[in-house]
């Protein structure tokens, strides 16, 4: 333990620190999900059972599923390259990579639509090949895809830029192709960021609303999606119904979040 | 309802409410009359005010989702006039005694205007919509709000709804009943392209090109001119729904505000001849048929039908919009005869 942790004043900023995540987050959490079970399990399962909510949240973890599949790949690919590739103007690469982040979801859902609609030309090719996207569900892995854009690219960047080439070297002098070299060598390196940045994609996109909204058409059992039947109940008076997903949908990306962190510590505790 | 409605519009600073010659009212109303008070009523009531009294009336707005501004309202928004999409929507103010439970014994029995459920259509009708029926045809697409989130999207599934039910469903020989409303429903729901959160919303979604129908209030359809400079054509389906929209005095608001006086004539107002032609000019179909100048150009169906006709909203709520209601089994069991 250092120096400063034993110190009354680290003592002081530990417990404050605590008690401001406290007050942030779990107590938030805590009244949801006190509120959720009020009514009893059986009132909860059955919530939970109601073929509308077990079908928007099926939708809800199918569609994050296949975003953070095709990002997992992107990401590390786009990582890949611009750690190790020159490219023009890569200051500026580097900072529209971030945009997702920065735009308002609303703006992305609203964009999608304008792109990729019935009503635009490149909507109405796609719709023609039968590929429609807008108000279908690819809209929303596409929608999930935008907004958890950075996620895998920017936990893979750090890993590439820190990696000792020379293991690679040694392999491709070894007679190993570029691809097994990148199999057996680079990809082991990288796997637990790649699991991180699509940990924290999948537990973005659970709770994604803004954007999807848009572009997912709400119909019911076909394209309203977890976050659309919590809004959908609440606003016509089905609280409880609305919090029993909720408490559903943080409890997942909880799970999540634990498991990524104690797959980190014991990575960190060997290494 | 409409995330982007749901920020209430407040007026500029006001002076106190008391200050001598100057009066203040506050606006709780649903997002739908925006323009018609906003650019219509509020400023012709104001110099209507002054003109009688010698006084000036301020106004504190705010523009909702019917069903949010009524929850609102209920939990503590100091509205001294609720102007509402539905009476249902009124009862839950009456019911939480902040309205008296008279406010629809008066004139116009507590309504301050009317439309109708109509359809929307594209330009020179390339798909030849006529009634709800043609809304069921393959490839055609159809646009409406979600009625878990928007009050108007109510209007518009109760209209078809109440086609069927009292008029029964002619391309499958059901004669008026459950069966017939149930099934018609079905048929256009299956070509619902997108349900948006409000009926603004889904009207800026038609505005865009998207679908070939949109199920909506005729007044909705008609504003689009002065709100986006272009006429959305539109029929009159032969049996639809006549929308009522209702209005009262919040009875503890106007007792803290100490202002009854302004708030009683500003309910009187709008139902006034002035008031109607105002609201008539912004779409709406005026109380006082006689008012109704331009009734030769787009008559009233011969089948028209209002809420009482259905059972009311209590009713229509529960077996339709209810846990195990027909909307639910529209999507948990497939439709009669497919």
């Amino acid at each position: 333990m250092s120096h400063a942790a034993r110190r009354p004043s680290g003592l002081l900023l530990r417990s404050a620190t605590l008690s401001y995540l406290s007050v942030m987050v779990v107590l938030p959490f805590l009244i949801l999900t006190i509120q959720a079970f009020q009514p009893g399990l059986t009132a909860f399962w059955k919530a939970l059972t109601n073929p509308f909510a077990w079908h928007a949240l099926k939708l809800t973890f199918a569609t994050a599923l296949a975003m953070v599949v095709i990002n997992a790949v992107t990401g590390t690919a786009t990582a890949w390259v611009l750690v190790r590739y020159a490219i023009p103007g890569k200051a500026f690469v580097n900072a529209l990579i971030d945009l997702p982040f920065a735009v308002p979801t609303v703006v992305t859902g609203l964009m999608l639509v304008v792109l990729y609609g019935p009503t635009s030309a490149l909507g109405a090719i796609l719709g023609q090949h039968g590929l429609r996207v807008i108000y279908e569900t690819p809209g929303i892995v596409l929608a999930l895809m935008f907004v958890t854009y950075p996620f895998v690219i920017r936990s893979v960047q750090p890993v590439l830029l820190e990696m000792d080439r020379a293991e690679e070297e040694a392999a491709a002098t070894l007679g190993a192709g570029p691809f097994t070299t990148f199999r057996r060598v680079t990809l082991p390196i990288l796997w637990p960021s790649i699991l991180t940045g699509t940990a924290l994609s999948f537990s973005r996109a659970l709770g994604e609303f803004g954007s999807v909204v848009l572009v997912a058409g709400n119909r019911p059992l076909a394209t309203k999606t977890a976050p659309m039947y919590i809004f959908g109940e609440v606003e016509s008076g089905n609280l409880h119904g609305a919090m029993v997903v909720s408490t559903v949908l943080l409890a997942s990306s909880l799970a999540i979040l634990i498991v990524l962190n104690l797959l980190q510590r014991r990575r960190g505790g060997a290494s | 309802m409409a995330l982007g409605l749901a920020l209430p519009i407040l007026g500029p600073v006001c002076a106190p409410a008391g200050e001598p010659g100057s009066d203040m009212l506050t606006i709780g109303a649903y997002s739908v009359v925006r323009e018609a008070f906003h650019d219509g009523v509020l400023p012709a009531f104001a110099e209507h005010w002054k003109q009688t009294t010698g006084r000036t009336v301020r106004f504190e707005e705010s523009y909702n989702g019917s069903g949010a501004q009524a929850r609102a309202i209920e939990s503590g928004f100091d509205a001294d006039v609720a102007i509402l999409s539905l009476s249902a929507d009124l009862e839950k103010l009456v019911k939480a005694g902040l309205v008296d439970s008279s406010w629809n014994n008066g004139p116009g029995r507590g309504m301050i205007a009317r439309s109708l459920v109509v359809i929307g259509h594209r330009v020179g009708n390339p798909k030849a919509i006529r009634g709800w029926e043609d809304l069921a045809r393959p490839e055609v697409g159809v646009l409406y709000p979600d009625p878990k989130t928007s009050g108007g999207a109510r209007w518009n599934i109760n209209a078809i709804y109440g086609a069927g039910l009292l008029h029964g469903d002619h391309s499958k020989g059901l004669g008026p009943g459950a069966d017939a409303a149930r099934d018609l429903l079905a048929r256009i729901q299956a070509n619902v392209v997108t349900m948006d959160a409000s009926a603004r919303h889904s009207m800026a979604n038609f505005m865009r090109g998207t679908g070939d129908a949109i199920v909506t209030y005729e007044n909705e359809l008609l504003l689009q001119r002065a709100l986006t400079g272009t006429d959305v054509p539109y029929v009159i389906p032969a049996a639809t729904l006549l929308i009522e929209n209702p209005a009262a005095l919040v009875e503890s608001s106007v007792d803290r505000h100490g202002n009854r006086a302004v708030a009683e004539a500003f309910l009187a107002y709008l139902r006034s001849e002035a008031g109607q032609r105002i609201l008539y000019k912004y779409g709406f179909r005026p109380l006082d048929p006689a008012l109704d100048v331009d009734a030769a150009r787009r008559p009233l169906p011969s089948r028209i039908f209002t809420m009482d006709d259905l059972g009311g909203w209590n009713r229509i709520n529960h077996d339709v919009y209810g846990d195990g209601g027909m909307w639910n089994s529209l999507f948990t069991q497939p439709a009669l005869g497919k």
